[in-house]
């Protein structure tokens, strides 16, 4: 479903700025895989994110998804084929538009769009029973502005959104980083609803390497804008947090410092 | 005030409401201050009077200048999207270009229209439009155009355009290309705003090369009133209230001429109005928090 082969990308260069943010990474998922995606701070994970989803061209390298090559289309091309969710609720949702403006603008995503009434009938019951499954009471709100919800509910919301058109693949960056414990395992628990109803193809960047394990079928972690673990089946079922903990130390060849990971 | 003076204001401010829709559609729902505004007011009025003035049909000439607004709208739009210029050079460099265009449209700095066939004068032919052709026809225009420019804003594509405005990462990210829509939004911005310059230049019955100047900060001025007045809870409700702060904002300027004020003195109460306005916490509050994209957006 989404191959990536030998990907190149630096930030800034020729400055003294300059960073090779991914290094020639490959990666292959099948239709269906629920990729998660661990590494430090700086290890490239977002970036490669950013780079299948179109933010920027890449430098060198290719990026497939089903059929089409993608690597040079432009962000708002890709999204007939990718959605993504974000870490800041703030970015998924158009704030100062309603419920319902939020997910017609998804179900079209990736079509192009017209000058006709952009809500119907019909559209707007479907979205009320879609919106009834989160369990939020958001289906009697569909006409409050974006803005008036929590965190929680936006991130939900940007999730539902995300899978309203199925996408081939969708990418989520630490979408429940930005939440407290409690919300960010009912958006979690909806994340792993949905991927399975729909059988989604995800690529999941989490923080937490209890998640890493436990969500998905598939764990990576990256370092320097390389892949320097992929679990799959048999070698993921056994492993557990800490020898993933000392593994990170060891391919990385160096200490992890970076608290967030560790107390996870 | 006087019922003579005041039928005259109101004449005016429905009149430049239709331009102050321009700044809302740029302003407000793009998130994007254009000065094109100055020129292209100017341009709606040079197009529509070189025309009359050649004995073309006003009407037509009226269309025509709201074609070279979209015109220099989308020129805006292009030197921001394609070659990254800021929001605010974009602008002025189209406006400074088109102080020049203006000026080769009419030929000279000024073009009376004295005596000529006009749209208004046009209308005081029909029955009972003798005294108030001017007004009614201002008020159906500026009515119907708030009512498309709803429609448009609830449209797939209006839709679009609004998100490209609140949250362009986001719109990107469900496949529309935001560039377009910012052009889209500065020409038809840019349109309203040249036909507005038509109406004034066949009201007063002469167009000038520097007619246009404050324009934008007159708009700003008008587009924030109304937003304080009457509120901004929805797009419909928005629209009336920028068109009914387009009215306010004359009657504002009206009664300052009355206190005695010289005419030249106005641009300066426009800005002290806008920057009362964007510096009283109260005001300020109720239009930055409105969406909540905003105050997003600082933190960002």
């Amino acid at each position: 479903m989404l191959s990536v082969r030998k990907i190149l990308k630096t930030f800034n260069k020729g400055t003294i700025n300059e960073k090779q943010a991914l290094n020639g990474i490959s990666l292959q998922l099948a239709a269906g895989d629920f990729v998660t995606v661990i590494g430090s701070n700086g290890a490239g994970k977002s970036t490669l994110l950013n780079s299948i989803a179109g933010d920027f061209l890449i430098d060198q390298g290719e990026i497939r998804i089903a059929s089409y090559e993608i690597t040079g289309w432009p962000q708002y091309k890709r999204a007939s084929l990718v959605s993504r969710v974000f870490q800041d609720p703030m970015r998924g949702t158009a704030a100062s538009m309603t419920i319902e403006e939020n997910m017609v603008m998804a179900l079209r995503r990736g079509q192009s769009r017209r000058l006709r009434r952009a809500i119907s009938v019909k559209e707007r019951e479907y979205f009320r029973g879609e919106l009834r499954k989160l369990g939020l009471g958001l289906e009697d709100r569909l006409t409050n502005k974006v803005s008036l919800l929590s965190g929680g509910q936006r991130q939900a919301l940007t999730l539902l959104m995300a899978t309203l058109r199925e996408p081939k693949l969708i990418l989520l960056d630490e979408h429940t980083a930005a939440l407290d414990p409690k919300t960010a395992e009912k958006v979690l628990d909806l994340t792993c609803r949905v991927a399975a109803e729909n059988r989604l193809t995800t690529l999941m960047i989490t923080h937490n390497l209890d998640h890493a394990l436990s969500v998905g079928n598939r764990t990576i972690m990256m370092h320097e804008g390389r892949i320097i673990l992929d679990l799959r089946e048999g070698e993921r079922a056994n492993m557990t947090i800490n020898r993933l903990f000392e593994m990170f130390e060891k391919a990385s060849g160096s200490h992890i410092h970076n608290d967030r990971m560790i107390l996870a | 005030m006087s019922w003579q003076v005041f039928s005259g204001t109101l004449e005016q401010g429905l009149m430049y409401a239709i331009m102050v829709l321009g700044v809302y559609l740029t302003f407000r729902v793009l998130d994007y201050a254009d000065l094109t505004v100055d020129g292209s007011f100017t341009l709606g009025a040079a197009i529509a009077a070189r025309l009359i003035f050649s004995g073309q049909n006003p009407w037509l000439a009226s269309g025509l200048a709201f074609l070279g607004g979209l015109l220099a709208g989308a020129f805006t739009g292009v030197l921001h999207t394609k070659f990254k210029i800021t929001p605010l050079l974009s602008g002025i460099l189209t406006m400074t270009a088109l102080y020049s265009v203006n000026l080769r449209i009419m030929g000279r700095p000024n073009i009376p229209l004295l005596r000529l066939r006009t749209i208004f004068s046009d209308v005081a032919q029909l029955p009972f439009m003798e005294r108030y052709g001017v007004l009614v026809l201002s008020l159906i225009t500026v009515l119907i155009l708030g009512h498309f420019l709803y429609l448009f804003l609830e449209t797939e594509i209006g839709i679009a355009l609004r998100a490209t405005g609140d949250n362009e990462v986001m719109i990107r990210s469900q496949g529309v290309n935001t560039d377009r829509m910012k052009i889209l939004g500065l020409s038809l911005s840019n349109g309203m705003v040249a036909f507005a310059g038509s109406y004034v230049a066949q009201n007063q019955q002469f167009a000038d090369a520097s007619m246009g100047i404050g324009m934008i900060i007159a708009g700003l001025a008008s587009v924030i009133i109304g937003e304080v007045l009457i509120g901004t809870t929805t797009i419909r409700r928005t629209i009336l209230a920028v068109i009914f702060g387009a009215v306010v904002y004359r009657v504002i300027i009206a009664l300052v001429l009355q206190l005695g004020l010289a005419p030249t003195d106005l641009k300066l109460v426009t800005s002290i109005i806008v920057i009362i306005a964007l510096t009283s916490p109260g005001i300020k509050k109720r239009i930055f928090t409105r969406s909540g994209s905003r105050v997003g957006k600082e933190e960002n």
